[in-house]
């Protein structure tokens, strides 16, 4: 066999299994062996990589209100998915729940590891404050960036708007529960969750005016 | 419910049977997706478009090919239309499917020395020399190395022959490991020339 019967091997027959005339060559022919042992590396790094990845919770939510909204969903009542269950799905998602608990619990940890003790008692009252800030501070951004758009907005920008809405109803309701029942974890994990989907959220709102502007 | 119930009911309009099949499919396309664009803000807005398209015609799916290689292929096209409309350059399908060269053999780097892979890349060195592979060859090696599709399956989402999609793959493992071996050079250029700054400082 030739280097370029080698090549209409490869071609043809794929990397595996060799065939005993292809297996001769390659102990023969150092440039050949060197190109099988550089693909069959990159093939093996290749299959290393993921082929499956979690896609952001917002992109159901906003393909099921497209759907709704032109009908191909049937049976909702009303063009608007009640919020509810939309915040039933986000948090159906259990990594997208546990990396947000698992993020708030290092930013706690690190909160209150960090602080003199004194301030200690203060950081356990309101361990949200400078999330809540940061947020605030996003959203009045948002704001001037859309002040300052052009004012065409598509459906995309429309749905986006409309599941903020729906985390801000979301978040005041786990924030009066959080008040009412400082004990409650249920309630704080679907806070923590739902500050998680608004930064999501406003992440991908300010992406959009960024590259509309 | 089954991946059938889901198709049955979601073309009868049900909303839980479209989120069943979203839910089956969706870290797949996804991953799809992110792999050809390599930026996760377009990539979100074409997993979208791919589904919206996908729910809005599954009327029409009849059950010739897997349901699977059905949404593949929209997606396929979808994402294949966004880079066309882009400015990067896009080489055609036959483009991609000419010879690199008429040498024959393997591709070698004419006057300089086989540089051998192995060992010196990594993940991050793949995926973006992934990224600079035309987006036909990409489509191919994603679809086939990392998804770990078939080449008749691949066959039916790209719309060509089997013999095709093997002749491909091929061309995009050889051009796959060009680009590595140039990633590999300017990295060791680099180290040389900080190594020669060094040395100059030292002295």
């Amino acid at each position: 066999m030739q280097c370029r019967e080698l090549e209409v091997f490869f071609e043809e027959e794929g990397l595996a299994p060799l065939s005993a005339a292809a297996r001769q060559h390659l102990s023969e022919c150092h440039a050949c062996k060197h190109f099988f042992e550089d693909v069959t590396g990159i093939v093996a790094l290749a299959h290393q990589l993921p082929a499956e990845l979690d896609p952001p919770e917002h992109i159901w939510i906003s393909i099921r209100n497209e759907l709704v909204r032109d009908g191909t969903i049937r049976g909702l009542s009303g063009d608007r998915v009640p919020w509810w269950q939309s915040f039933a799905e986000l948090f159906r998602n259990r990594s997208l729940a546990t990396a947000a608990v698992a993020m708030v619990i290092i930013v706690v940890a690190f909160l209150l590891g960090s602080k003199p003790r004194e301030q200690v008692l203060q950081v356990q009252e309101d361990p949200y404050a400078s999330t809540v800030m940061a947020l605030s501070q996003q959203e009045h951004d948002l704001a001037n960036m859309q002040l300052a758009s052009t004012g065409e907005n598509s459906a995309v920008d429309a749905s986006l708007r409309q599941n903020l809405e729906q985390v801000n109803e979301f978040i005041a309701d786990c924030e009066r529960r959080v008040r009412e029942e400082p004990s409650d974890e249920l309630a704080r994990e679907y806070l923590t969750n739902a500050y998680q989907q608004k930064a999501q959220l406003l992440s991908a709102m300010m992406d959009r005016e960024g590259s509309l502007n | 419910m089954s991946e059938a119930d889901a198709i049955r009911l979601a073309q009868a309009g049900d909303a839980a049977a479209f989120e069943f099949l979203y839910r089956l499919h969706g870290r797949r396309v996804y991953a799809l997706c992110l792999r050809m664009v390599g930026n996760p803000s377009d990539a979100e807005d074409l997993m979208q478009e791919a589904f919206l398209q996908l729910f809005r015609k599954i009327g029409t799916f009849r059950g010739e090919s897997a349901f699977s290689t059905w949404l593949h292929r929209m997606t396929v096209n979808v994402v294949l239309m966004r880079l066309r409309k882009k400015t990067l350059p896009v080489a055609s399908l036959e483009e991609t499917t000419e010879p690199d060269e008429e040498t024959g053999g393997p591709r070698k780097d004419i006057g300089a020395p086989d540089l051998k892979l192995t060992g010196a890349v990594d993940r991050v060195n793949l995926e973006r020399s992934i990224e600079k592979l035309p987006p036909g060859y990409r489509t191919v090696f994603v679809l086939h190395d990392v998804q770990g599709y078939e080449h008749n399956e691949i066959a039916d989402i790209m719309g060509c022959s089997v013999g095709n999609s093997k002749s491909q793959l091929h061309k995009a493992r050889t051009r796959l490991r060009d680009l590595l071996q140039e990633e590999v050079r300017e990295q060791a250029r680099n180290e040389r020339q900080i190594a020669k700054t060094q040395t100059g400082q030292a002295r």
